[in-house]
């Protein structure tokens, strides 16, 4: 790593201590970097390797035999990889896409300034705080079948409910998951954009006024270029997390009925966490690792490439 | 009429309904179930929802103070969140510093390295942090979940840090250094007490992911260090475990990340834009 110290002042002391300063930058970044390493480095190394074995933690509490490329093309066919990736791909994209536009039209009713919306702000965070496994009680208490908050609701509404409830048929099991991320994160979005529409400097939205700038110009071409840099960097997150996500499937719907809702994080989950088959699980780690980085090194070539740091 | 706010009344109307339904939407659920750790147990699925009800502490008492091991299973929380946020910052102090102050052409590269970490599938890595953990025996133990906490919150607070020691002037670190000050001296005694608003960023922000962390714990916590959420989750298989003990426990995992979320309110926004935006 070639490093260079920029403060001036650094350049008049002496030799001595100017060589620790050559090494200083590396020395200070490297506990974290091994740290990280280490603890990211093991386990794909010892998936990888028990990718290629059969293994069942149930019947070895060691590695079996070497099965060769068996146990990819087994989670491939076996276990419903194609289902749960269409799943995971329709509840990612989705579900950024609402939570993103809907927290936007809320940042901009926040960023009308009237009175009331500051503490409005303080409470609307309220649900990104939560654990997605403790949303997960909550949504799974409204969606009851019998007595639930949201079943009476919709009911109410003459909003047809399936007979097995909202988590028990499988045509609406997955949107039943989807409506609970969306209350989850939304907040975030709208959090994070007013605060970034609160940054836009008052003589550029002046100027725009006296050009008379419309509605739309004002919102799409003025303000979101100013929160466009933070934008793209929760939304990445955010289509990271909603892609790994696993527990509030867990806890809403197993996956079912069927594998209406299953993700692709819920079927790693089975595999290792329920069959303890921890070849296969290995296997479709890897299949995983590889979509995700292949996923975050576009987007990042794509979005970040002309960044100043 | 256009009022003061330079909005006309039936803007002004909508808007607030706006807002309203907006509160109606995120804070309604929860609200909802605080009701049903409070309400007595028959009324939990009564239809239609019964909202008028002699409130009742009997859940609480059972599950967090009585025979149930929610009190423990929260102390357990606590420990792990508290041992993550403070393991985190000798690691991520002197990196986000030395990436704040120091030119390196690989600055980019380890920046958007510590992010892409937090996009990783929590879920990939249980399986063999389990079998790891239980090869060098630290399987069951607070250390354990501590440990790969750090994946989360190394990268989050280097990011957030680089971000406030950017704002600190070199002038003042400059001075020192004139003065012959060590360059340890200069971060720790100088430049860490101007961050201290990023420090409490981070701590809190750290300690909310810990808190609220089900994945690790899930595999890696054993019956007596189990937290919270992975408790409330034991309850779904426990013949007799009614909604009421759910909502009760899952009422006091709730409680602590709100609490810090309102008092440190004016610091949320930095920490959920990774120091981005002032807020």
């Amino acid at each position: 790593m070639a490093v260079t110290v920029e403060t001036a002042a650094m350049q008049a002391v002496p030799r001595r201590r100017r060589r620790v300063a050559r090494y200083l930058p590396a020395l200070l970044i490297a506990p974290s970097v091994i740290m990280l390493l280490c603890l990211i480095g093991f386990p794909l190394v010892f998936a990888l390797k028990n990718s290629f074995f059969f293994w069942n933690l149930q019947t070895s509490p060691v590695p079996l035999q070497y099965v060769g490329l068996a146990n990819y093309e087994l989670a491939l066919t076996a276990s419903a990889f194609g289902a749960s990736l269409v799943n995971t791909i329709i509840l990612t994209v989705t579900g950024t896409a609402i939570e993103f536009f809907l927290g936007f039209a809320i940042a901009l009713l926040l960023a009308t300034q009237l009175k009331g919306m500051s503490v409005s702000r303080a409470l609307l965070i309220m649900p990104t705080t939560i654990a997605p496994i403790v949303a997960g009680f909550l949504f799974r208490y409204m969606y009851d079948p019998t007595g639930g908050l949201l079943t009476w609701l919709a009911n109410a509404l003459f909003l047809p409910v399936p007979a097995e409830g909202l988590l028990g048929s499988p045509n609406t099991a997955l949107l039943s998951i989807l409506i609970a991320d969306v209350w989850q994160w939304t907040p975030f979005f709208a959090i994070v954009l007013y605060a970034g529409l609160l940054s836009v400097p008052k003589e550029v939205i002046e100027a725009a006024r006296l050009d008379r700038a419309s509605f739309a110009a004002m919102v799409f071409r003025i303000k979101l270029p100013f929160v466009l840099k933070t934008a793209l960097i929760i939304l990445l997150l955010r289509f990271m997390q909603l892609f790994n996500t696993f527990d509030l499937v867990l806890v809403l719907t197993r996956g079912g009925p069927g594998t209406s809702s299953r993700t692709l994080g819920y079927t790693l989950y089975q595999q290792g966490l329920i069959d303890f088959n921890i070849g296969i699980a290995s296997a479709t780690t890897w299949m995983i690792v590889l979509i995700i980085n292949a996923l975050v090194g576009l987007y990042i070539f794509f979005a970040f490439r002309k960044w100043e740091w | 009429m256009v009022s003061v706010s330079g909005y006309s009344g039936l803007t002004r109307t909508a808007l607030y309904a706006g807002l309203l339904l907006c509160l109606m939407f995120f804070i309604g659920p929860i609200v909802w179930f605080f009701m049903l750790a409070i309400r007595p147990p028959e009324t939990a699925f009564a239809m239609p929802p019964v909202l008028a009800f002699k409130p009742t502490a009997a859940a609480f008492f059972h599950t967090v103070i009585d025979p149930g091991a929610n009190g423990r299973q929260a102390i357990n929380s606590l420990i792990v969140a508290v041992g993550a946020v403070l393991l985190n910052l000798p690691f991520s102090v002197p990196a986000a510093y030395a990436l704040s102050r120091f030119r390196m052409r690989a600055k980019k590269y380890v920046m958007l390295w510590y992010l892409g970490l937090l996009m990783a599938p929590p879920i990939a890595f249980l399986i063999p942090y389990f079998i790891l953990m239980t090869r060098i025996g630290l399987s069951g133990t607070y250390l354990s979940m501590i440990l790969v906490l750090q994946t989360l919150t190394i990268p989050f607070s280097i990011w957030v840090l680089k971000s406030f020691i950017d704002e600190v002037p070199k002038e003042l670190e400059e001075a020192a250094r004139v003065d012959g000050a060590r360059w340890y001296v200069i971060m720790l005694r100088i430049t860490m007490p101007l961050v201290r608003p990023g420090l409490i960023v981070t701590s809190m922000f750290a300690f909310v992911f810990a808190w609220n962390n089900a994945a690790f714990p899930l595999v890696l916590s054993s019956q007596s260090t189990a937290t919270l959420p992975i408790g409330t989750l034991g309850y779904f298989a426990t013949s007799g475990v009614t909604w009421s003990f759910i909502g009760a426990a899952a009422v006091l995992a709730m409680l602590p990340p709100m609490l810090i979320f309102l008092i440190f309110d004016k610091y949320v926004v930095r920490g959920l834009t990774f120091g981005a935006i002032k807020g």
